[in-house]
Parts: C-alpha cells; sequence; structure tokens
C-alpha cells in the first residue's frame, strides 16, 4: 500500500531545478570515476608520488567523518543522556550521519588504489596499524548507523517485526555507536601521529587525537544546527529552535575545553613563538583558532544569539568552516611533502567529490520527502508540496 | 655469517660519479621500466664555478629501516621486516590505501598512479634484491657500482667502515653516518662531503617515527572497554535519577519507545 502511494507520487514527481543540477553532478562524478577504473588515478586526479592524499582524504574522508558526528552525539543525548525532549531532530541527524559515512565509504571506493581488496581489512589486520582501527570502526558503525535508522524505512510497511527488535537493543546499539564513533572519530588524528617530522609543529601534538574528537562533537552539533535551518527552508516546517538553542549552548564548553587544550600544548611544547603571524601556515592557524572557535564560543555563549535563527546559523557555519579548514591544515596544507613534486586539485578530483555530496543531498531530499523523517510529521500521512 | 645476521647497504657520496648504472641494474634485475625504477638519483648535482668544481649526488633508495614505519602504517600488513634487513611488500595484501607513502619519513615508496582496475596498481620500491640476498649474492646495484660508492655486508661492519673512512679522512666528510641512527637506524648508510639535505635527504628524528601511535594504539582496546562501561553507568544512572524523582507522583512516563515512537500502524495495513 505504501509503496502504490510512493510509485504513485513518484510517477508525478517533476524535479526542481535544483534536483536536476545535483543529478547532472552525481552522473559527471559517475563518469570520471569510471576513468579512473579504467586508465588509474593518475587519469583524472593530480595526485602524485609527493602528494599520494589529496583532497579525498582531506575533504571527503576527514570533513565528512567529522561532519558525520551530529548522529553518535545527538543518539548519545536521546538515549545516554535520556533527553527524550531532543527526539524531534534526531532522526535527521542519524540520516545525516549514515549519509555522511555512506559517502565517506564511496570516496574511498575512488581513492584506494585496489577498491575491491577493501575485505582484506578484515582478514589481513596489522594491530599496530591506525589506518586499520579507523577503517573497521568506519565500517562496524555505518552497519549500527542503518541499523539505528532502519525503523524509518520499516514503520509504515507492514513488516515491523524488526523494528520491534530493534526497538529492544537500542540502548546497547547507541552505546556501541558512541565508542566506535570515540574511537574513530579520534583516530583520524592519530593518523598523523606516525608523521612527527613532515607535519608542521603547530599542528603535531600527542593530543591529535583528542584535538580530533573534541572538534568532531562541536562540528556534529553545529552539523544539527546547520541541517535543521536548511530542512526548515527546504521542506517549509518549522524550526525546533529551542531545542536547536539548548544544543548551542553546549558547544562552548566543548570548544572552550578544545581551545584551552590546544593553546595548552603549543605554550607546554614552547610553540607559541611559532605563532607569530609572519608566515602563511601561522595564519592559517590563527584564521582556525579564532573564526573557528573563540568567535563561535562568545557568539553561543549570548542567550540573544541562541534564540535566533540567523545567530544559530552564523555560529554553526563558523564552526563547520573551522575544522573543515582544520583538516585540510592537518593532511595536506601543514604537511611536508618528500620528492619535490607540487599539488593542485585537478578538475577529475573536484568532479568526484561533487558528485559523492551531490548524491547524499539528492538522498536526503528523497528520504526527507517519502518517509516519516521529522518527529513533528509522525502522524501525518506523506504529502507531496507541488 | 649467519644467515640471520642484519646486512646494509653503504653508500659513500664521495665516489659517486652520476653514471646511474645501478638505475641500469635495478630497472633489469626487478624488470622495472627505466622512468620508474626503486633508485632515482638525488642531489645538488655539479656544484661551484669552474675550476672549483664538486659533484654530490646520490642513488636515493629505500632505507630499510630497522623500525619500519611504512610497516607499523599498513593496516593489511603488506610491508615486514626481515632479519636480514630488507623491508619487503606482499603484494596480494596491499588495499592501495598509500598510507605508507604517507608514513615514510624518507618518502620512499611510490605508487602506480596510471594503472586502472584491471592493470592491479600496486605500491613499489625497492626491495634490497632480497631474491638475490636468499641465493647468497648482492644487490643489484651494489654489485653494478663502478666507483664502489655502494658497498654491501652485514650492518656493523658496513657501519665500522664508515666511521673509519670519516676517521682516517679528516676533513673530506660531514662527521656523521646518515643511517647510523635515523629513524632509529637504517639499512642503508649514508656518507657524506656535503650537507645530507643536498643530496636530498630529510631531516628525521632519532625516534622511530611510529612510536607513539604504536603506543596509542595499545590503549585502544582497554579505552573502548572502559568507555563502554562508563557510558553504560552514565545511562544507568540517569533512569535511575529519573525513576527516583518519579515515584512519588506514580508511573506516569510512557514506556520508553526508543529509536522512534512506536507508530500505529494497522490502520495502513487495511486495504
Amino acid at each position: 500500500m505504501t509503496a502504490l502511494i510512493a510509485w504513485t507520487q513518484l510517477r508525478r514527481f517533476r524535479p526542481s531545478p535544483a534536483v536536476l543540477i545535483l543529478g547532472a553532478f552525481v552522473i559527471i562524478g559517475v563518469i570520471v570515476a569510471l576513468i579512473r577504473y579504467a586508465f588509474g588515478i593518475g587519469a583524472i586526479s593530480n595526485l602524485n608520488n609527493s602528494y599520494s592524499w589529496g583532497i579525498w582524504i582531506s575533504f571527503d574522508l576527514l570533513c565528512g567523518v567529522a561532519l558525520g558526528a551530529g548522529a553518535f552525539t545527538m543518539a548519545a543525548i536521546v538515549y545516554i543522556l535520556d533527553l527524550k525532549e531532543f527526539r524531534p531532530i534526531l532522526r535527521p541527524s542519524i540520516l545525516t550521519g549514515f549519509l555522511g559515512y555512506a559517502m565517506v565509504i564511496v570516496a574511498l571506493l575512488v581513492d584506494l588504489g585496489r577498491p575491491e581488496r577493501i575485505w582484506h581489512m578484515m582478514i589481513y589486520q596489522n594491530g599496530h596499524s591506525v589506518l586499520l582501527e579507523v577503517g573497521v570502526c568506519v565500517m562496524l558503525y555505518t552497519a549500527v548507523l542503518a541499523l539505528e535508522f532502519l525503523p524509518v524505512l520499516l514503520e509504515r510497511t507492514a513488516w515491523d517485526r524488526p523494528v520491534h527488535i530493534l526497538h529492544a537493543i537500542t540502548l546497547p546499539l547507541v552505546i556501541l555507536g558512541v565508542v566506535l564513533s570515540t574511537l574513530h572519530q579520534s583516530s583520524l588524528g592519530s593518523l598523523f601521529l606516525i608523521m612527527p617530522a613532515k607535519l608542521n609543529p603547530l599542528w603535531y601534538s600527542p593530543l591529535l587525537p583528542v584535538f580530533f574528537f573534541l572538534t568532531a562533537v562541536s562540528v556534529g552539533l553545529a552539523m544539527v544546527i546547520l541541517e535543521s535551518s536548511a530542512s526548515a527552508r527546504a521542506f517549509h516546517r518549522g524550526l525546533e529552535l529551542q531545542l536547536l538553542s539548548r544544543l548551542a549552548r553546549a558547544i562552548p564548553f566543548v570548544l572552550g575545553l578544545y581551545l584551552v587544550l590546544r593553546l595548552g600544548d603549543l605554550a607546554a611544547g614552547g610553540k607559541l613563538g611559532l605563532l607569530l603571524p609572519n608566515r602563511p601556515l601561522a595564519v592559517l592557524l590563527w584564521v582556525e583558532l579564532i573564526a573557528g572557535a573563540a568567535i563561535p564560543i562568545v557568539l553561543f555563549s549570548r542567550r540573544d544569539v541562541r534564540q535566533s535563527p540567523r545567530g544559530l546559523l552564523i555560529g554553526a557555519l563558523l564552526i563547520i568552516g573551522g575544522v573543515i579548514l582544520n583538516r585540510f591544515d592537518v593532511s595536506l596544507f601543514a604537511q611536508q611533502h618528500l620528492g619535490g613534486q607540487g599539488y593542485l586539485p585537478s578538475l577529475g578530483e573536484f568532479a568526484i567529490s561533487f558528485g559523492i555530496v551531490s548524491g547524499g543531498i539528492l538522498a536526503f531530499a528523497f528520504v526527507a520527502k517519502f518517509f516519516p523523517l521529522f518527529g513533528d510529521e509522525e502522524h501525518r500521512p506523506v504529502v507531496v508540496d507541488q | 655469517m649467519s644467515p640471520t645476521q642484519p646486512l646494509a647497504i653503504l653508500f659513500d657520496a664521495t665516489r659517486c660519479i652520476d653514471c646511474r648504472a645501478c638505475m641500469v641494474a635495478c630497472s633489469a634485475e626487478n624488470n622495472v621500466p627505466m622512468d620508474d625504477t626503486r633508485v632515482w638519483l638525488t642531489g645538488a648535482g655539479v656544484m661551484g664555478t669552474f675550476p672549483d668544481l664538486q659533484r654530490a649526488s646520490m642513488p636515493y633508495h629505500c632505507m630499510h629501516c630497522l623500525e619500519p614505519a611504512c610497516a607499523s602504517a599498513c593496516p593489511v600488513g603488506a610491508w615486514t621486516k626481515r632479519e636480514d634487513g630488507p623491508v619487503v611488500y606482499d603484494s596480494s595484501r596491499c588495499i592501495g590505501c598509500r598510507y605508507c607513502m604517507n608514513a615514510c619519513p624518507f618518502g620512499v615508496p611510490h605508487f602506480d598512479w596510471n594503472m586502472g582496475l584491471l592493470d592491479q596498481p600496486l605500491i613499489s620500491k625497492c626491495s634490497m634484491c632480497a631474491h638475490r640476498l636468499d641465493l647468497g649474492e648482492q644487490p643489484a646495484c651494489v654489485q653494478t657500482c663502478l666507483t664502489e660508492a655502494l658497498r654491501f655486508g652485514p650492518r656493523d661492519q658496513m657501519l665500522a667502515e664508515a666511521k673509519n673512512r670519516i676517521a682516517a679522512n679528516p676533513g673530506k666528510y660531514v662527521e656523521h653516518v646518515y643511517g647510523e641512527s635515523e629513524n632509529g637506524g637504517t639499512s642503508f648508510l649514508i656518507l657524506s662531503h656535503v650537507p645530507f639535505e643536498q643530496l636530498g635527504l630529510p631531516q628525521v628524528p632519532e625516534q622511530p617515527v611510529n612510536t607513539l601511535s604504536e603506543t596509542v594504539m595499545r590503549g585502544t582496546i582497554p579505552f573502548a572497554l572502559g568507555w563502554a562501561v562508563a557510558l553504560t553507568a552514565v545511562a544507568g544512572a540517569v533512569r535511575l535519577n529519573q525513576r527516583g524523582q518519579k515515584d512519588p507522583a506514580g508511573p506516569t512516563e510512557i514506556a520508553d519507545q526508543d529509536l522512534v515512537a512506536a507508530q500505529p500502524v494497522e490502520e495502513e495495513r487495511a486495504p
């Protein structure tokens, strides 16, 4: 019955210009990926032996995983802290997280030299490898996210047996998800611990895993704010202002802890002298710390900002921009690249990243349209706004 | 010598004449194209003005670290350090993630960028001709070197030889054997008359670069278990606390419905 309704709605579906543009990006991305599989990574990218990791790792992997952190943060708030009032924004966060991780995996299937062997991580395991931990945790956590989101897809069908089973194991599942997330969010920072001679001392620190985890939590909350704001506009819904305002109140504590540890670590390492903004790298760090952390802390400490949709959005965007810059700094800009070759991302690399992001947005919009994604619509029938 | 004695290559930059016979030998021995050999020439080349000319060049090699970062980084364990010296590659495991290239403090591993899925791209780097060592032979580059700029033997003997040359020729060499302590020591040792940067060698700390990451990895499982217990305890404490608060008023709370509020789906099932 539901399938029938959905089908008739699909038949009447007239794609908007935005959908057509996103769809075009997806198709271009698929074509570029096919060229890569036929002729090699070098055929479509500017990656080389000096820069063996480029924007697919800096953006699609490192930023993708960090920006998907809203899912485990919200799940922890709703189920571990048992704050049920946050339930209306839980489902979209979990969907954002699941799609984010799915996008990461698609990007890795393009970036890996031998994607057909990705399962080797399950049989040949080197316990010293941080990347093994990242890979295994990301795979397992994506499965956890899928299970957490499955009820949304199934609950309007007659086949609700799995939904009941999933309800029964929700809390253990959420705890598993939070543990896996803590591990791989921090491990993405640990990936760079093995590069003490290559990563600039302003970023290299034994606390890299802690920094990555704290920024992931804060950017996860910021993404919940962004995604709620965007959904409110795109689907003409009310904004959950009170809930978002309470989330925003937590951000200064997390980012504040990050900022104190970050500056304390620089001071303890005797690196404060490197902060003099006379070199481009020091300027990048200043932008990260001021625009990406200090200003959002000030903004979200003010009640009037937290109560304004515009203030919430600006603060969230600053945090997101700061974390994206941080991930690029650590993995690309502040790295010393041996061998003397340069790197400027190619159009093909952008085509892959754009295609993946576009596919993610389309998938989100599709689920939002045909499934009970938003808490306040749970008892309403599906309506297509034409 | 015993079969498990660690071996090493000694390179003396004062003897290198940039003839590249080592590259040709490597290309032929390992069946790799000349523009993609596992040894490549680096260095400042010819320096100074006539007649005060000086040459600085070197075949850039895998350093065959005593504690290789590539082997520590590889998620699928494709790299291993053999007891007799070489760091070798198991191509059947490699997934092409290229973390080894990022982890290597010397920038040695290379990737087959222009191979599609069917060509089966892999990482390549010098293997110290491990297959030749198995037959009791020297690496191809060493055997072919005309000026004996490359020597091969037990690591302690090569190190002693290097130090002898420095001591016997005051002022000729930089007073350091590159590779004695870099990254915890390597099986490719380098003597030079010019600063090592001019040969294209990076500055690398003495502590193996993988020390910290391996320490963190050892703590992972205990941390995960402790974190899971802590989260469970928090979830339990929160619920106990709520029950304590609500008991006087009676059971007003709706049963926990978890991930989604259970939906009344019955009417939708009706035809």
